[in-house]
């Protein structure tokens, strides 16, 4: 079985010519719990629309096997869900039902199907008698939690997250922890919030100045303080 | 943030709520261009005009505060140019009432005529799109053949008029946390451009970030949608009535009033 993310070697430039990412060597295996950690700016956000195939640079990237290329492109996000940092920018349809039914409708699925897996996303993310409301009727932690379900109705095998927890309550990051965890596909996180990834991921990798400056266990990571200091971040107080 | 929604009543129950968009679009939008034509001397058919969108308004449950609020907010435009009526046409002219007759110009009858058409035609809007949900509205749009493409420019316009007030609003809100005194009009101006100009640049990237949120999910420039709309007899039943009471007064109330 392939792996969920394959990259070798892969360096990217901003058009101004700064490095954003360098020399960047990644593998996930599916059903993994990755969470991107790193400060601002580090390139996670970046590294994320890579996977997705929305920036080129060089080097190989593989989603679920396949070569990230304009033939492969429908299949890969198919496969591969991306759930961006801002909820606005994520569900731009009138109401919740036709932004996660968006999706499905694109994959070119039947009416009826569609129609049970809005039913089933909504579901699962809590939202289930939500479905007529217009996006910007939701709170924070209800648009964070319909942003995901705009993927889950694609049943991607893969899932990145960039910086979910973003302007969340600790209630609202709770009940996200809480679902997040309760997924069965690939989940790559790129966040900040060091407590949030402790809580989630299995495995981190620790991005600075478009490098990959570590790639191991969650905790053996985030335990380390003086690894965390030197590169901006905190030891988390959860799960430490 | 929480804003004064336009269509915040388009989410109740009612007969009218339940009717389909399309029949409903279709009404205003042969009411509008009736009530438009009616001649500049025609206030007490107007008048008979405005009991049809105030019944739709009524049995939909929209509080009259709001609509007249809304109808308040967009009048200073109109207001303008109907008061404008009354310094380039002073033809006097006499008009009955009853009993009762006086002497007025035509300048000011085609401004009553401007404000009253003004008022009976956003009636009717308001009682559309406060009774319809936006996406039934624009669902409704597409199935009646307007241009798929100026449908979705509708629903971003609808989907994102809101995150930009948003914007607007934090914007001001950091303005007025710094200005601490005034700044005379040149340095104002200059300040109001920088945050339109802020604005504009923020809404290119936004509309780059729900490009790539649409790519994402498989958009390929083919709009999908499933339609939820079907037309029953209630709505047949509403058509004939509406067509009934715009035709009615038109063919056989008009001339009598006239």
């Amino acid at each position: 079985m392939p792996n969920a993310i394959d990259i070798e070697n892969f360096s990217y430039k901003y058009p101004d010519g700064t490095a954003a990412l360098s020399d960047i060597t990644l593998k996930v295996e599916h059903g993994q719990k990755v969470a991107l950690i790193g400060p601002n700016g580090a390139g996670k956000s970046t590294l994320l629309l890579v996977m997705a195939g929305f920036i080129k640079g060089t080097g190989k990237v593989l989603v679920d096997g396949l070569e990230i290329n304009r033939k492969n492109l429908k299949q890969i996000r198919t496969s591969l869900g991306s759930c961006l940092e801002n909820p606005d920018d994520q569900l731009f349809m009138p109401t919740l039902f036709d932004d996660v039914a968006f999706g499905p409708l694109n994959m070119g699925l039947g009416a009826e199907e569609v129609k049970e897996r809005v039913a089933d996303a909504l579901e699962t993310v809590g939202l289930a008698e939500m479905g007529d409301k217009a996006p910007h009727h939701l709170s924070a932690g209800q648009k964070r939690a319909a942003a995901i379900a705009t993927i889950l109705s694609m049943s991607p095998k893969i899932i990145t997250l960039d910086e979910p927890d973003g302007s969340l309550d600790p209630r609202n990051r709770n009940n996200l922890i809480e679902l997040l965890s309760r997924l069965s596909q690939t989940l790559i996180i790129a966040t900040c919030n060091m407590n949030f990834a402790a809580a989630l991921a299995d495995r981190a990798v620790l991005l600075d100045k478009g490098h990959i400056i570590a790639d191991s266990e969650a905790k053996r990571i985030m335990s380390d303080s003086k690894l965390m200091n030197e590169h901006g971040l905190e030891v988390p107080i959860i799960d430490s | 943030m929480h804003h004064a929604h336009i269509d915040k009543f388009a989410y109740q129950d009612s007969v009218i709520h339940r009717l389909d968009s399309r029949v409903k679009f279709i009404v205003v939008l042969v009411f509008t261009a009736v009530v438009i034509s009616l001649p500049r001397t025609s206030l007490s058919i107007l008048s008979c005009y405005a009991i049809g969108p105030f019944t739709i308004l009524v049995l939909g449950g929209i509080p009259l505060r709001f609509v007249f609020k809304q109808i308040l907010l967009v009048s200073p435009f109109v207001v303008v140019l109907a008061l404008s009526c009354p310094l380039y046409d002073r033809t006097l002219d006499t008009v009955a009432f009853g009993p009762f007759s006086w002497q007025i110009s035509f300048g000011w009858m085609r401004c009553f005529t401007i404000l009253g058409k003004f008022v009976v035609t956003m009636l009717a809007l308001i009682g559309l799109v406060s009774t319809t949900r936006f996406n039934d509205l624009l669902t409704g749009l597409q199935r009646l053949g307007v241009p798929k493409l100026l449908v979705i420019q509708l629903g971003f316009l609808y989907r994102y008029i809101f995150v930009l007030i948003d914007r607007a609003h934090h914007i001001l809100r950091a303005r007025a946390g710094r200005k601490l005194r005034g700044l005379g009009f040149k340095r104002e101006l200059s300040t109001a451009s920088a945050m339109v100009g802020s604005l504009f640049v923020r809404s290119i990237d936004t509309a780059e970030r729900i490009n790539i949120a649409m790519q994402g999910r498989g958009f390929d420039g083919r709009w999908r949608s499933i339609s939820k709309l079907q037309i029953r007899r209630t709505d047949l039943l509403f058509a004939a009535i509406s067509a009934s009471f715009i035709l009615g007064l038109y063919f056989f109330v008009k001339p009598v009033l006239q």
